[in-house]
């Protein structure tokens, strides 16, 4: 049984969710496994009647009944944020979302603590801001690193004394260094994390290795690579691995290693949202997001054409593809161009992850660089299989499943799932 | 990169759990309770579904499903489903102003709580109601169960503005999958009810009276231990004729009793009805056009003027 791998090689938002819920709509799929990130994430789809929902925990397949989500250990789990998201999903049609969820135990609790600290820390920067969501994913693994042993996880819901105690010394500890934080007392805060634990299926490490030889499944990444927080253009990067490299290692525990097809997300024209570099920006691109408006911790959604340095660096990376999904190839039009190498640059390497006064010292050389276009191309799938050296195996024209088509057989559907 | 899309307010976070989590247990029962809630004790109460300025054409809508043992799993099952019912029927607009009433139903002649029956609501309180049902588990084995007791309720304990203003007859489902008693008997409702009755009140008569004001209908789910037995259909078939439905699967109830409404209340018709379905991702589709058939058949025939007749040469119906 062959599962799926999609991440994003550009800086997020380059349509990881309508190409997951793609997967599903083709396909039987059994559940969708989050490797990374966590509440901030936020993959839009749209389902051809209009409706739509901005998936930011649950998997971007639950549109498509039966389908289940599993947080692994390495997301970091907001259960404040999913209670809303399940309410909004159960509007549009999903009221079971949360009978469909699974938990590791062992995930990395956000809470509003860890919220506060991180709006504290962001506004304390003033102009120089990382381009933080607000949420706190970032604070909350650096506290689970700087005390691995009493950071709140999934897990301590069940046990409301070990919670408490838990979210005290957090506060303490984030009090001690910010001064007061706007958040409620720990008293308010146990009711919402216990109703969690009593509401959602907390498991351990075998449900997933069940879950993979039980069917086909879809592992879906969160962000971009070029926002890795060793591989990106560093410190305008999140606290998360946005490579492969959770997705390979949860499939090895779960004695499956390599078994997953390794998709590659790129959207033709290139966009980030938030400060960091982004070498080919043009703000006269006439574009907008419509799931993307400029937001207080963000600022403007950024656009700019094709970079395919940046995405080849992000390829390298990530160890490799065996296929590329191609996004928004209805953006296609002679405004549009294709960078394959700045003015004093042609490749960018990855260098060995942690190293981040290199990283640093390549982001200012980016802020520095400038774009080197070509004409556009006239076949754009031909172009970035050319330039990335990989295979466009799906390219999407629109929003919905139906605007995506499949190219060679690695996501052919299958016979059976296509009568169906 | 993403934004912060969903509301991360801990106040929020856990009403919203608290309603969710409501659903999806038999608190009062799994605590070990094993006598009536009294929020739905039937003794000497009154039902009413009356309008409000918030809520000025109140449709009346009561599910009573039978909780004994041969139920298996369903009153489980149906706890989780219903609360969707509510707002299936709002979003849908199949009937305005819907409030529902849950209950439960066991047999009298053995259990410890033979009849509950909650209020009538229009918001998430009616989840309550359900998270307060006593779970009998019991049964006597002999494939009968009190509901002349709950239809007796229903026709001499409500009271609907529904009714009495626009003398429109209120939606009551009953779930189950056995007979009812020939009787309801005096002895029983005076414990259980309070009524002082002079004797017994036969099945029919307590049939006529709970049509009179309530369309009823008798839905046998899957998964009990009777279903599909054509001695319980035929039973009910005898007594409401096609307003007896076997529904194949569990997951389909609301939509079944969602759609039986929007059919009722001329709201739609069954291909309107299940094309909704199918828009909201429902898989239930299947099972509701199979269940409903009839009823939908049935309601074309009423509305339609002139005599249904048979093209056959052109394979036109036309009413």
């Amino acid at each position: 049984m062959r599962h799926v791998a999609v991440v994003d090689l550009g800086y997020g938002d380059a349509g990881k969710g309508t190409v997951v819920d793609w997967l599903c709509a083709t396909r039987p799929v059994h559940t969708v496994v989050r490797f990374n990130g966590g509440a901030q994430a936020a993959h839009n789809v749209v389902l051809r009647d209009g409706r739509h929902h901005t998936f930011a925990q649950f998997g971007a397949g639950s549109f498509h009944p039966g389908v289940r989500t599993h947080l692994s250990r390495h997301v970091v789990v907001d259960p404040l944020a999913l209670a809303a998201e399940a309410d909004h999903l159960a509007t549009v049609g999903v009221p079971d979302a949360l009978d469909r969820l699974t938990v590791d135990g062992r995930a990395l609790l956000a809470t509003p603590y860890h919220r506060a600290a991180n709006r504290a820390r962001e506004i304390a920067r003033g102009a120089d801001r990382h381009g933080s969501c607000g949420l706190g994913v970032g604070e909350t693994v650096a506290y689970g690193l700087a005390h691995p042993d009493e950071a709140p996880r999934v897990a301590d819901c069940r046990s409301p004394a070990l919670l408490r105690r838990r979210l005290t010394a957090l506060r303490d500890r984030l009090t001690v260094e910010l001064g007061q934080l706007d958040a409620p007392p720990v008293e308010d805060c146990l009711p919402a994390f216990t109703g969690f634990a009593g509401r959602v299926a907390i498991v351990d490490d075998t449900w997933l290795a069940g879950a993979l030889r039980a069917g086909t499944c879809v592992f879906e990444g969160a962000q971009g690579v070029l926002l890795d927080e060793w591989h990106g253009f560093h410190p305008y990067t999140t606290w998360s691995t946005t490579t492969f490299a959770n997705a390979d290692s949860l499939l090895a525990e779960a004695g499956q290693p390599g078994g997953a097809t390794r998709i590659g997300v790129l959207r033709l024209v290139t966009t980030r949202h938030g400060p960091g570099p982004l070498v080919t920006e043009d703000v006269n691109l006439p574009l907008a997001d419509p799931h993307n408006p400029t937001n207080p911790w963000q600022g403007l959604f950024r656009f700019g054409h094709f970079d395919a340095v940046a995405h080849r660096y992000a390829l390298a990376a990530a160890g490799g593809v065996d296929g590329l999904a191609l996004t928004h190839l209805d953006l296609a039009g002679p405004g549009l161009r294709i960078c394959r190498r700045y003015d004093t640059t042609d490749r960018l390497t990855p260098g060995p992850p942690g190293d981040l006064d290199r990283q640093a010292a390549l982001t200012a050389r980016l802020l520095r660089s400038r774009p080197v276009y070509d004409d556009p191309p006239s076949d754009w799938a031909e172009a970035v299989r050319a330039e990335l050296g990989a295979p466009v195996v799906l390219t999407s024209h629109g929003p919905t499943a139906s605007d995506k088509t499949p190219l060679g057989p690695l996501l052919a559907p299958p016979a059976l799932a296509r009568l169906a | 990169m993403g934004s912060g899309t969903w509301s991360t307010d801990v106040y929020d976070a856990a009403d919203r759990y608290r309603r969710s989590t409501g659903r999806s247990a038999f608190s009062y029962s799994d605590s070990g309770a094993r006598t009536v809630h009294p929020a739905l004790d039937p003794r000497d109460a009154m039902r009413e579904s009356r309008d409000s300025d918030e809520h000025p054409q109140s449709t009346p809508v009561a599910v009573l499903f039978d909780v004994t043992g041969s139920m298996g799993n369903v009153p489980r099952v149906l706890q989780t489903k219903l609360p969707q019912l509510l707002g299936l029927l709002q979003r849908q607009g199949y009937a305005t102003d819907p409030q529902i009433m849950f209950g439960a139903i066991g047999d009298a002649t053995c259990d410890r709580v033979p009849l509950q029956v909650g209020q009538f609501e229009s918001d998430n309180r009616m989840d309550d109601d359900l998270g307060r049902i006593v779970l009998e588990g019991g049964g006597g084995g002999q494939m009968t169960e009190s509901y002349e007791l709950a239809m007796y309720f229903m026709a001499r304990h409500t009271r609907t503005d529904s009714w009495e203003k626009r003398g429109r007859r209120g939606y009551l489902f009953v779930i189950g999958d056995e007979l009812a008693y020939p009787r309801a008997k005096a002895r029983e409702v005076a414990g259980l009810i309070g009524d002082n009755l002079a004797e017994d009140v036969p099945l029919r008569q307590v049939v006529d009276e709970v049509t009179r004001c309530w369309d009823t209908y008798y839905l046998l789910p899957a998964g009990s231990h009777y279903a599909g037995n054509a001695k319980v259909l035929d039973f009910w078939r005898d007594l409401l004729g096609q307003n007896a439905v076997v529904l194949d699967d569990l997951d389909a109830v609301c939509e079944t009793i969602a759609l039986t409404i929007g059919l009722g209340e001329q709201a739609i018709d069954l291909d309107e009805g299940l094309r909704d379905l199918d828009r909201a991702g429902s898989a239930a589709t299947g099972t509701v056009s199979k269940a409903l058939a009839r009823l939908d058949r049935r309601r074309r025939a009423e509305v339609s003027t002139l005599p249904a007749f048979r093209d056959t040469a052109g394979e036109v119906t036309r009413l």
